[in-house]
């Protein structure tokens, strides 16, 4: 009886070890955390890189992995990191730029305690008006902040990227003290909230907007972007840049821990090079993502991050009231 | 519609669906049957599983679970006199009497058919009837959506068992968790304490692991686990039902379904009321009344039908208005959401393809769980006889194995560990635990619609009743609190002069 | 086996005698009384903590605090109720207390499942392998149920193994 025991205890130890050591090769499986939800852009954009990972390289896998928790998760993940392990990372302006100046107490870690990687992707925001106001560009928006007392401005969240765009617009315009600025708790419901009429603008990604926009239910005021649109469905509207207002896109960084070899982080860069270049990504990107593939250096990701630090310092006082 | 259902089979028709969905059933059939494990226990459990796939597979899985659990309750309350699931009470007045006449495989087959026919009734009601609550709920605003909110709140008095005043406090408890996190409106933090894991709030299912899966496991204290044999011995019958008593089950079966369905819509109610009430209104219209209680076909009928046709109905306020119809649909919101489906009409357009591959996916449930029925109750009968020793420390891995594997992180499975405490304490106060679910899912959504609607109004409350939908909501909750009030008085009455 | 036999004996013996002794002892919990006192409590406290722990801007037409203020307004006078309830009932209708019968070996064993389930759960956080705490999680509950049966042990730890498995490597889950 005693041996009989004895022995399914040891089959089940080695069924534990033999399990455990599984995946012992060449091949490094590099873990990548999006902190945001599984089913948000981000989420999907690493998951698609991640599938095809193997097609470019044969030393690193990509292991697409969610946790939403935004800076939480970004927290454990460098208390729990060290440098050379294999696990990146997704941070953007969010974080660098927005809450380490809103709120510093909840992040536990500074841009210093990460080596960048590669830019996945940059989205252009825009800014939709209820059909009923036809407002279609930025002249006729001013037209209309003329003539009222307030402008209502759905945005996803209440101190996003999304209201310190509106905000930093409408205050360059000179408007700021008639900004209203009404937070929901999705894209998708700031955008059918301008399509109601509920407010007078909303917001948000192209994507999140292009529905409403077909079916007549929004007009598009304009890209927050250095120049019109050029391409798509929204091809035509006009860049805030070259009026001389503030923008800033929305982008997405990998990371690595700081300390990384020089080297690994140069192969990851170029496998995620490979990968942005393939056709079909590229046209996975553009045409059902409506974002664009923006490769960037270091220097690029300082001056992005600096751009809009120096937005929500300027603007804080209208979003955060 | 029609533009959707191409797509909508074509993401169906996957050999991948199909085993999910078939999975869902067959574990749902085995959790039902034993008595002690809910429904909602198994989807509690089982909802980690749904992370990793896409939205049709996903819930496929779950509404095999949710379905399947509306029939595998009628197997012990057939075998053994011991219902799996409440709403299988009313199946054992007439299917335990029919099974001690030596027709147990018939009572059975009743409950089977009643079943799949009440399933599939159900899920043609949300097909065709989905899209058009969802075309009402667009047209809803911030201020809308908050009396639907308060509307959806009077669900509480449905669920608080004896008494009123504790449903209330729970929900109260429920809806102040629901405001742990960063305040929606301001990104200010609320009831944090420092801890950044709490900035997003509490996550549902973790709380819910703690408050219905852990705290069973501490109710094995009450209770030795004896070995539960049901005896498929007994299932050795022919299991015929005649020509006549199909008729007999025709009228009752389509009554009870339609009857399921309404109350299925109705948030708060669920698969029991909709048994009984069904069950008495078969009784009442049947020629053969001296039969009910003795083993009456229709009785069997009308139980099953019913509950089995509440599954379908309760998702259509789920998933045009995010309202859940009962505890377990509410699980399955975020089985939804983490696939970035957002209850309403967008859900219906932008999503249309996916959304009909569920609705259908559906009717496909019920049919299969009537093959899986016809073929595999016997094997049910045996898998629930599966000792409480084996099973307990299974279910535990299981609630831990879930609440970490959420947000991957030891603080969620202390989460659960506490919240599985608290309901422990609660227990013994007898406080009920499905308000708090209720409050929570429900607070978020309430909250912010009420001070985003005075917020767009300069804080003038006359939002509240500026349009047609606002007023007849409120009429409905007035209505609601009225009818729950008069009923509780009358049970009041009914139980002293029981007393007297 | 046999001397795990006599060890499994020696511990049924000192809990069946530990048993005795609690079985019979019982206590009868005022429930109203304690639910309505100790909600009371809590929504007290809750907004004491209020303005610690809740921010707020002078310039919001409802504040953050709105809500969880009406919350706990209700639990106080929903509490107070049930306060009231029990007072009306024993002093104006002179009936005994609502109480419920707690039986103090139940609740002993619950704390000890309460402490198969710590221990679990601190065992896969020290160790960072959940499998090591699933398994003890199996042994810690055959045990409290008496379980003699070597095949049980088999069946659960494999079945343990096999959950771990299924999370690590099917759904990608690190632990």
């Amino acid at each position: 009886m005693k041996k009989r025991f004895l022995s399914s205890v040891l089959a089940l130890v080695m069924v534990i070890v033999l399990l455990a050591g599984c995946g012992g090769s060449k091949t490094t499986s590099w873990t990548v955390t999006c902190p945001w939800a599984p089913s948000g852009v981000a989420a999907m954009v690493s998951q698609k890189a991640a599938s095809l990972s193997t097609e470019y390289s044969d030393s690193i896998i990509l292991v697409a992995d969610a946790i939403k928790g935004d800076a939480a998760t970004v927290n454990t993940w460098v208390a729990d990191t060290k440098a050379g392990d294999p696990e990146l990372v997704f941070a953007g302006e969010g974080l660098f730029a927005i809450t380490s100046i809103l709120d510093p107490a909840k992040l536990q870690f500074t841009y210093d305690d990460f080596v960048f990687v590669e830019n996945l992707y940059s989205s252009v925001f825009v800014m939709s008006a209820d059909a009923s106001l036809g407002i279609k560009s930025i002249d006729d928006l001013k037209a209309y902040l003329e003539t009222v007392e307030e402008v209502s401005v759905a945005t996803n969240g209440a101190t996003g990227s999304e209201a310190f765009l509106a905000a930093s617009l409408l205050g360059a315009m000179g408007y700021g003290n008639k900004l209203k600025l009404t937070p929901y708790s999705s894209a998708a419901e700031a955008a059918q909230a301008v399509v109601r009429g509920e407010t007078n603008l909303a917001v948000s990604h192209q994507s999140q907007i292009l529905e409403s926009y077909q079916q007549n239910g929004v007009t598009i005021v304009c890209a927050f972007d250095e120049s019109d649109i050029t391409e798509g469905v929204f091809a035509g509207i006009e860049g805030v840049g070259k009026y001389g207002y503030p923008y800033f896109r929305n982008r997405c960084f990998v990371l690595a821990r700081s300390g990384t070899e020089a080297k690994v982080v140069e192969e990851l860069k170029a496998l995620y090079d490979d990968i942005l270049s393939d056709e079909e990504m590229k046209t996975w990107l553009v045409d059902t993502m409506m974002l664009e593939v923006d490769t960037m250096t270091e220097a690029d990701v300082q001056a992005h991050i600096q751009n809009v630090q120096n937005i929500v310092n300027e603007y804080y006082d209208l979003v955060v009231q | 519609m029609l533009e959707f259902i191409g797509p909508a089979l074509e993401h169906l028709f996957t050999l991948e669906n199909f085993l999910w969905m078939n999975l869902g059933i067959f574990i749902g059939s085995v959790f039902a049957a034993i008595p002690g494990l809910t429904v909602i226990l198994c989807v509690i459990l089982f909802l980690p599983f749904t992370y990793k796939m896409t939205a049709i597979p996903g819930m496929m899985f779950l509404l095999g679970i949710y379905c399947a659990g509306g029939y595998g309750g009628s197997v012990s309350a057939i075998l053994i006199n011991t219902p799996g699931t409440p709403h299988a009470a009313t199946t054992m007045m007439d299917g335990h009497p029919l099974s001690k006449r030596g027709r147990t495989k018939a009572a059975l087959r009743i409950a089977l058919y009643a079943s799949a026919f009440g399933g599939v009734f159900s899920a043609l009601m949300l097909l065709f009837l989905g899209p058009q609550v969802a075309q009402v709920a667009a047209r809803l605003g911030t201020a809308e959506y908050f009396m639907v909110c308060l509307f959806g709140l009077t669900i509480i008095a449905g669920v608080s068992g004896k008494s009123m005043i504790k449903g209330i406090i729970s929900a109260c408890i429920g809806l102040l968790i629901s405001c742990i996190g960063a305040d929606p409106l301001t990104s200010y933090d609320r009831f944090t304490f420092g801890i950044s894991r709490l900035y997003l709030g509490l996550d549902l299912a973790i709380c819910l692991i703690g408050l219905f899966a852990l705290v069973e496991i501490l109710s094995k204290a009450e209770k030795k686990p004896g070995p539960l044999v049901l005896d498929t011995e007994k299932m050795n019958d022919k299991g015929e039902i005649t020509k006549e008593e199909y008729k007999r089950m025709l009228r009752p079966t389509l009554i009870s379904s339609l009857l399921g369905v309404m109350v299925g819509i109705i948030p708060g109610t669920g698969a029991s009321e909709a048994s009984w009430l069904a069950y008495d209104r078969a009784r009442a219209m049947s020629r053969h009344k001296e039969e009910f209680g003795k083993g009456s076909v229709e009785g069997i009928a009308a139980a099953e039908a019913a509950n089995n046709a509440v599954t379908g109905a309760t998702l259509i306020p789920l998933l045009t208005m995010g309202i859940p119809g009962d505890g377990t649909v509410a699980i399955m919101l975020s089985a939804l959401m983490i696939n970035g489906l957002n209850p309403g009409l967008s859900l219906f357009t932008t999503q249309g393809d996916i959304m009909y591959a569920i609705m259908i996916g559906l009717v496909f449930v019920n049919l299969f769980m009537l093959l899986q029925g016809q073929f595999l109750t016997k094997l049910f009968a045996k898998v629930v006889s599966i000792p409480q020793e084996i099973l307990t420390p299974i279910i535990v891995i299981f609630c831990f194995a879930g609440a970490y594997s959420v947000n991957k992180n030891y603080f969620d499975v202390g989460v659960a560990l506490l919240f599985a405490i608290a309901a422990w304490f609660l227990r013994k106060l007898d406080m009920p635990p499905v308000p708090i679910l209720l409050g929570m899912v429900l607070g978020n959504m309430t909250e912010t619609n009420f001070r985003r609607a005075l917020l767009l109004s300069n804080g003038n409350p006359a939002v509240f009743v500026s349009s047609i939908y606002c007023i007849i909501f409120l009429a409905l909750t007035v209505f609601a609190i009225a009818a729950l009030v008069r009923s509780k008085m009358k049970e009041a009455k009914t139980d002293k002069r029981g007393e007297e | 086996m046999k001397e795990k036999i006599t060890w499994l004996d020696r511990l049924d013996a000192g809990r069946d005698t530990l048993g005795k002794r609690l079985a019979a002892k019982e206590i009868q919990l005022p429930t109203e009384l304690i639910a309505g006192g100790f909600f009371f409590l809590l929504a007290i406290v809750i907004y004491i903590i209020m303005p610690n722990q809740v921010a707020v801007a002078d310039s919001d037409v409802v504040n953050g605090r709105a809500f969880p203020t009406l919350l706990v307004g209700l639990m106080l006078v929903f509490s107070l109720v049930l306060l009231v309830q029990e007072w009306i009932k024993v002093k104006v209708k002179k009936q005994p207390l609502t109480t419920k019968k707690i039986n103090l070996l139940v609740e002993i064993k619950a704390l000890a499942i309460l402490g198969i389930l710590l221990i679990t759960y601190f065992l896969c956080r020290i160790t960072n392998l959940f499998v090591i705490g699933a398994c003890f999680c199996c042994l810690g509950f055959l045990v409290y149920f008496r379980c003699r049966k070597v095949s049980y042990y088999v069946i659960t730890l494999t079945m343990a193994v096999l959950i771990w498995a299924a999370f690590r490597f099917g759904l990608n889950v690190s632990f």
